[in-house]
């Protein structure tokens, strides 16, 4: 089954391209990695595959009905004042909230589940925020940018997760300057060269 | 809907300074004026409803200044959009809570520092209701002027907002004037309700396209 | 092309109304010659809010067919409109000087051009708060429509305060009907201004435009 089908994407920002004419398609099971330097259009494709930017022109295409998405940015989502527990309270279904407590036992969050989320390093919330994802059983996972701030292990259990979940037929579609350890297929957005 | 809900008032209730700051500001304010003038002029009473709505608009906009940047700061708004595909209940379920928690405590104080004011005990019901239709109509206002500007700060918020109030304290200054005359009170009350729950059905479908906007 | 007529015909009309205005018409019998400002009120005040109509109307056509020109139509307009507001707003308070003995009263009509100007320079102020420029199109566009619904509103509540205050005091809506022979420089005027103003829109908006979508091709091999 395709799970996006993107027809002909071009996006401008103040009258300057991006990107033009990006056509591609991702089938469940498969994932795709955007490849491309920084200010070529990542984020921004990412986006548009969300829903959140629409594109100057083309179109984003899902199957009906629509799948459901996990998605996690560069902003976590995840609220400072509030301890992780509360967090998770606050951004996940009671059902998911089982899963949920034993990704915080094994990313090592455990200990840490009553204190002041803000009080927590960059890395631990960058984990926190990732259970979003890991505890959601999503059709289509959209990540940019997950490995950033993460150590070693804990980006190794992402990539076997990730696998795992491309194996159940979920598709997923990532950013990443790190070589992500999970089999996709890469699209690669060039810089527009100066004319 | 009830999640929402629920989701809403916990996390205001967890900021202790979005809700209680603006609150001891309006006290704060209200104690301010009368130490600006002589205490034994008559005068005082006669002008001091005028500075409760002043007080009234300016920690309306103090109130609602983070209700959405919040949200946008951390990347909570586009997990919204991504289950909700708009931000119509988001913000009804905002506003409600903000006029729910806020707003009844202010015009809980506006009535109170009217009744050391000069007003009898059985006309304070009556301010009290009339402060709390207000503030229901400049929150849906301010909630506007502040989805508008979100990330750029409260100045703009309240620069393109405060012209949109300005005919609220016109109607607030006759419903006060309906209170001390006695008469035709009742109609401008429901003036105020009814342009305050026209506003809250249309003003989130702005904000939600607001919003949407600013996550392009 | 026609830009240098429409320019050319406004300054020639707004010069016929105001030398036939200020010369040739005849003295007011109140207020003597004082009222010779209505030649340059009366039409700034028409336009500060027909400019806001206008902008209005192209706010609409922005938002639901999303049509680029109309927002740059807003915002080259809305620097017009900040102009002949306060031209409107200073030769109103000239004039308010020998009538009504003042620079200011809180009358409904002054009043709420007074908003009106506020609100043209939010409209500005906001549009150039955001660096990603169709947002702030959108973003304004947004803040045109709403503005524009309550701009009636804002009249007819202040109307409402202000008769309630001071219902004796002669305000400009009771002006006594005016004679032919002051009506019809009036008129000149008024048409002279609008062409005038419709010509500088059109200059800001061609440089806006300009810098908008310098990097199309249409506007580097524009001569």
């Amino acid at each position: 089954m395709q799970l996006i089908t993107a027809n002909n994407l071009s996006y401008s920002i103040n009258e300057n391209q991006l990107f033009h004419n990006l056509t591609f398609a991702l089938d469940s099971g498969s994932g795709l990695h955007v490849k491309g330097g920084n200010g070529s259009g990542k984020s921004t494709l990412i986006r548009i595959l969300l829903g959140l930017t629409s594109p100057t022109k083309g179109e984003v295409i899902f199957p009906e009905p629509s799948p459901f998405i996990s998605y996690l940015g560069h902003k976590n989502a995840i609220k400072q004042y509030l301890t992780p527990l509360q967090n998770l309270d606050l951004m996940l279904d009671s059902s998911s909230l089982e899963s949920a407590m034993t990704w915080m036992r094994t990313l090592g969050l455990a200990r840490v589940q009553d204190e002041m989320t803000a009080t927590l390093s960059f890395g631990q919330q960058k984990k926190l925020a990732l259970i979003r994802v890991l505890s959601n059983p999503s059709d289509l996972i959209i990540l940019d940018e997950p490995f950033v701030g993460l150590d070693d292990s804990s980006r190794d259990l992402l990539s076997k997760f990730l696998s795992a979940r491309l194996d159940d037929g979920a598709g997923l579609v990532l950013t990443s300057h790190i070589d992500p350890q999970v089999s996709c297929d890469e699209l690669i957005l060039r810089e527009k060269e100066d004319v | 809907m009830f999640n929402l809900l629920f989701a809403e008032a916990f996390k205001l209730r967890h900021r202790l300074r979005a809700w209680l700051g603006p609150l001891l500001i309006m006290v704060l304010v209200l104690i301010a004026f009368p130490l600006s003038i002589d205490v034994s002029q008559y005068d005082l009473n006669k002008f001091y409803f005028s500075i409760i709505v002043i007080s009234l608009l300016m920690i309306s906009f103090l109130a609602t200044e983070s209700i959405f940047s919040e949200d946008y700061e951390d990347g909570s708004l586009e997990q919204i959009y991504l289950e909700e595909k708009d931000f119509y209940k988001v913000a009804l379920t905002k506003i409600s809570i903000y006029v729910f928690f806020i707003g009844i405590p202010m015009s809980l104080i506006g009535s109170v520092f009217s009744f050391a004011n000069g007003v009898s005990a059985d006309e304070l019901p009556k301010i009290f209701v009339v402060l709390l239709f207000s503030t229901l109509i400049l929150f849906n206002l301010f909630a506007f002027g502040s989805a508008l500007s979100l990330n750029k700060g409260a100045m703009l918020g309240v620069l393109v907002s405060l012209p949109l109030t300005l005919p609220v304290i016109v109607l607030l200054g006759r419903a006060v004037r309906t209170i001390q005359y006695g008469e035709g009170f009742l109609e401008v009350l429901a003036l105020l309700l009814g342009v305050g729950l026209i506003l809250m059905a249309i003003m989130p479908l702005i904000i939600s396209a607001t919003l949407k906007t600013h996550l392009e | 092309m026609y830009l240098p007529y429409v320019m050319y015909l406004g300054f020639f009309l707004l010069a016929i109304g105001w030398v036939w205005g200020l010369g040739f018409a005849p003295q007011d019998a109140i207020q003597g010659n004082s009222y010779r400002i209505i030649f340059l009120h009366v039409p700034a005040s028409i336009f500060a809010q027909l400019i806001y109509f206008f902008m209005a109307v192209c706010a609409l056509m922005h938002l639901v067919w999303r049509v680029k020109l109309a927002a740059y139509l807003i915002k080259s307009a809305a620097p017009v409109g900040v102009i002949i507001t306060f031209i409107a707003l200073f030769s109103g308070s000239i004039w308010g000087i020998p009538t009504w003995g003042t620079w200011w009263q809180w009358d409904a009509r002054i009043t709420s051009t007074l908003i009106l100007f506020i609100m043209y320079l939010g409209i500005l102020t906001l549009h150039s708060s955001f660096s990603n420029l169709e947002k702030a199109d959108r973003l304004m566009s947004i803040l045109v429509v709403v503005g524009v619904v309550n701009i009636p509103i804002i009249k007819k509540s202040v109307d409402w305060w202000s008769t309630l205050h001071q219902p004796a005091s002669i305000t400009i809506s009771e002006a006594p009907s005016i004679d032919s022979s002051m009506l019809y420089p009036l008129l000149v005027s008024i048409s002279g201004m609008g062409l005038t103003l419709i010509a500088l829109g059109i200059l800001i908006s061609r440089l806006y435009i300009f810098t908008r979508e310098k990097n199309k091709k249409w506007v580097q091999n524009y001569e």
